[in-house]
């Protein structure tokens, strides 16, 4: 990783230095982010730190990103790649929602996402966790990694920060939780990942998605991420 | 016929493989900052270009305007970030003219991003987007890979952690315009005093709900130049010459049109 | 392989090329030099010569002090410098250039005390190129400058180059801002380019002849130099240090330049 954007721009060789120092990934997401099933839905996670190098770009980042009402993803690797391939994905499920007279599956957003993250795979760094409810399937999780496969799994996580919350998913996690087990299991989890990952850190985002509709929670490192909470 | 032209790339491309240097693009190595506030957003930016270390222009503008309530502060390569931000100007000009609708930010800023991700990075454009429309005040920064972010006080370019420090240090919520202005402009002279890359003066932006724009150029210049100690005019007849001949302004004037400039006719300064 | 020049066809393009090596590969080691910026300016007149450098020091786009001074006095009494009478002025890579100054500084010292007379500039000056031209191979990373009074009395300027390399001079600058310098110097202390006006016709017309200037206009030619620099170059900048050498010792003054 290179050095802030701007001062690529005086190399002795003129902008080609510049150039090579650009296409590795201006702002890149070194991210915590997770998503999980519970028993009323999902709960989609993120810590809000983006990066440039050493320098952190945005301190309050959204990674959280609605693709539909109650189809949202989680964003990790480059920034411009992510939020690219989201805004794709968002268009074709608006367009989806108008010409079939009903809400996209979660699974129609995952498939949609799998195919720009496979086809183009040699162009993108992207690391992307896709969750959702539909009345018909309920809350569910998928996770595309970086060759562009399609995982349906119980829960996920990903990001430079998941590699430190494997031992500590795996002990904590339990089928059917109900919503604040979820919140807790979430903000325990991205707690640790912030803690021991450099390039995560900031607030914890949490979004809720129910029958009900999104709920947003906002957790703050100012007292030690108890609160406030709920956003909306 | 649209957009770049390639045709030099495979010849430039050979002569960079036997070890040719590329052409010094004129960088902003540069400090912007923008700002929101109760009333509307403010955006600032010094006013030096550099190519290498050397100070190609002294006093350049680096605020664009995009439309009347919006307009982009750019750093990154000069070149990039005037044609780009003309470019989306002309566009969100015929799409206001198409909708009958004051342009919006959001508007600008997704056709910025679609355009610089479309380019993968090779247009040097960093940007921060600022304005007023009808939903609201919006500001944003534009890399020059696509990605873009939303921030209530923002800083770009090669002064953007001087002007930063400053952000973070003194800024609160609810400011009033004064208080914006101020402090961007504050963020700006941090960049001028301690970034190599930024210097001379501090150009601001201040666009408010219900009002005209104003853009404030050369609102603090704190390097003016100091008066040279010595006169460095030579006398005539200075420097050699082998043979003239003499054009006077009467055999011009019968093929072109001939007006006396106003001012000493001594001077040579022309930089206005 | 034939080309239609008769050369091969990597060496038939019709220019030349400063680096034109083939595909640029390379390798990473550590890299003991930095480049601290800044530069450095000395002019003589017929009984004292001035040496001047500005006083920021640089790394990248930051800022490291905008106070290192960049002309130290050589083979003073004490630590202030008092009592001596030669200067030297380095630019360049400002670590090489505190410790050539601290071993030039010693040499004038210990000749002082085993000959019991003042070191000559001319010796002092012979002597500086052997201690750079001793780091052949791993060179001091400086452009220095050498100035002080000659045996008759009148201003001496040597200048060097990394590895010993030296000339005297009547002016000389050096560091990042000298091709900015340079030029100035030329026509303004030289008179370069300059032609006494009516003097004659086509080539019998006369240059101007270079004489020595006065210490006042020599002082406001370094000043306009660096205040110009300031205007054109990024690496210089926040002060003006001017040493002035005369018959009665070395008279330090100190000039505010523009700190963006």
């Amino acid at each position: 990783m290179v050095g802030h954007g701007m001062t690529g721009m005086l190399g002795e060789d003129g902008i080609h230095v510049d150039m090579n120092h650009l296409k590795k990934g201006e702002v890149n997401l070194g991210t915590s982010i997770m998503a999980i099933n519970f028993n009323g839905g999902v709960i989609l996670g993120a810590d809000s730190r983006t990066t440039t190098g050493a320098y952190i770009a945005n301190r309050v980042t959204d990674k959280l990103t609605q693709v539909h009402d109650t189809i949202w993803c989680c964003r990790s690797g480059s920034a411009a790649d992510t939020q690219a391939v989201a805004d794709i994905v968002s268009y074709h499920l608006n367009m989806y929602s108008i010409v079939n007279n009903e809400a996209p599956s979660t699974q129609v957003a995952a498939a949609l996402f799998q195919e720009l993250c496979y086809e183009n795979k040699d162009m993108l760094s992207a690391g992307i966790i896709i969750a959702g409810y539909d009345p018909k399937h309920g809350g569910q999780v998928y996770s595309i990694p970086l060759g562009g496969s399609l995982h349906k799994q119980p829960y996920s996580i990903g990001g430079s920060g998941s590699t430190y919350i494997y031992g500590y998913c795996d002990k904590h996690w339990k089928e059917d939780m109900t919503e604040q087990e979820g919140i807790d299991f979430v903000r325990g989890a991205l707690q640790e990942a912030i803690k021991w990952d450099g390039s995560s850190g900031g607030v914890i985002r949490l979004v809720v998605l129910t029958s009900q509709g999104a709920q947003r929670h906002l957790y703050l490192p100012d007292n030690g991420y108890t609160g406030p909470g709920v956003t909306n | 016929m649209t957009g770049f032209d390639f045709s030099n790339y495979n010849r430039n491309a050979a002569l960079h493989a036997k070890g040719v240097p590329l052409p010094k693009a004129t960088s902003t190595g540069t400090t912007i900052v923008g700002c929101i506030y109760d009333n509307g957003v403010v955006i600032a930016a010094d006013t030096r270009a550099t190519s290498g270390p050397i100070v190609a222009d002294k006093n350049c503008e680096k605020l664009h305007y995009i439309a009347p309530k919006i307009w982009c502060a750019g750093a990154g390569t000069a070149a990039d970030t005037e044609f780009t931000t003309a470019l989306i100007s002309s566009n969100i000009e015929l799409h206001a003219l198409s909708t009958g609708r004051p342009p919006r930010v959001i508007t600008c800023m997704t056709m910025l991003k679609q355009h610089l991700f479309r380019y993968q990075g090779h247009i040097g454009a960093y940007l921060v987007v600022a304005g007023v429309d009808p939903t609201g005040i919006g500001l944003f920064t534009v890399h020059a890979h696509g990605s873009t972010d939303k921030l209530p006080y923002v800083t770009m370019g090669s002064g953007s952690l001087a002007a930063m420090s400053v952000f973070e240090s003194m800024w609160k919520p609810n400011l009033d315009r004064d208080g914006a202005v101020a402090l961007c402009a504050e963020a700006i002279k941090a960049g001028i005093f301690n970034d190599l890359g930024s210097g001379s003066n501090v150009d601001v932006c201040v666009i408010e709900k219900d009002k005209p724009t104003q853009l404030l150029r050369n609102y603090i210049k704190p390097n003016e130049r100091g008066e040279k100690e010595r006169n460095y005019r030579f006398p005539k007849g200075t420097t050699a010459y082998l043979n003239q001949k003499i054009i006077s302004k009467e055999d011009m004037r019968k093929y072109v049109s001939v007006e006396e400039a106003s001012g000493d006719p001594n001077l040579m300064e022309v930089d206005i | 392989m034939t080309t239609l020049s008769g050369q091969p066809l990597s060496e038939a393009i019709g220019y030349s090329f400063s680096n034109a090596n083939s595909a640029p590969h390379r390798e990473h080691s550590f890299y003991p030099y930095t480049d601290n910026g800044g530069s450095t300016l000395g002019i003589t007149g017929s009984d004292f010569a001035i040496l001047a450098g500005d006083t920021r020091s640089v790394a990248g786009y930051n800022i490291n002090s905008r106070y290192v001074p960049k002309v130290f006095k050589i083979g003073g009494d004490d630590e202030t410098g008092d009592g001596a009478h030669i200067v030297l002025s380095v630019v360049g890579f400002a670590a090489d250039g505190q410790a050539l100054k601290e071993r030039l500084d010693a040499v004038v010292k210990m000749y002082k005390y085993q000959h019991g007379k003042p070191m000559s500039v001319r010796a002092c000056a012979q002597r500086l190129s052997t201690i750079l031209y001793q780091k052949r191979f791993f060179p001091y990373y400086v452009h220095a400058i050498l100035a002080g009074l000659d045996e008759e009395g009148k201003g001496a300027l040597y200048s060097y180059d990394p590895v010993g390399s030296y000339e005297r001079e009547q002016c000389r600058a050096a560091g990042s801002a000298a091709s900015l310098i340079m030029p100035f110097l030329d026509n303004q202390v030289n008179f370069k380019n300059q032609y006494i006006p009516g003097s004659g016709e086509g080539h019998a017309l006369e240059p101007k002849k270079a004489e020595p200037l006065p210490r006042e206009t020599v002082e406001q030619l370094v000043r306009d130099a660096f205040t110009s620099a300031v205007e054109r170059h990024i690496e210089v900048g926040d002060g003006l240090q001017m040493m002035v050498i005369t018959r009665s010792g070395v008279e330090e003054i100190y000039y505010p330049l523009k700190k963006d």
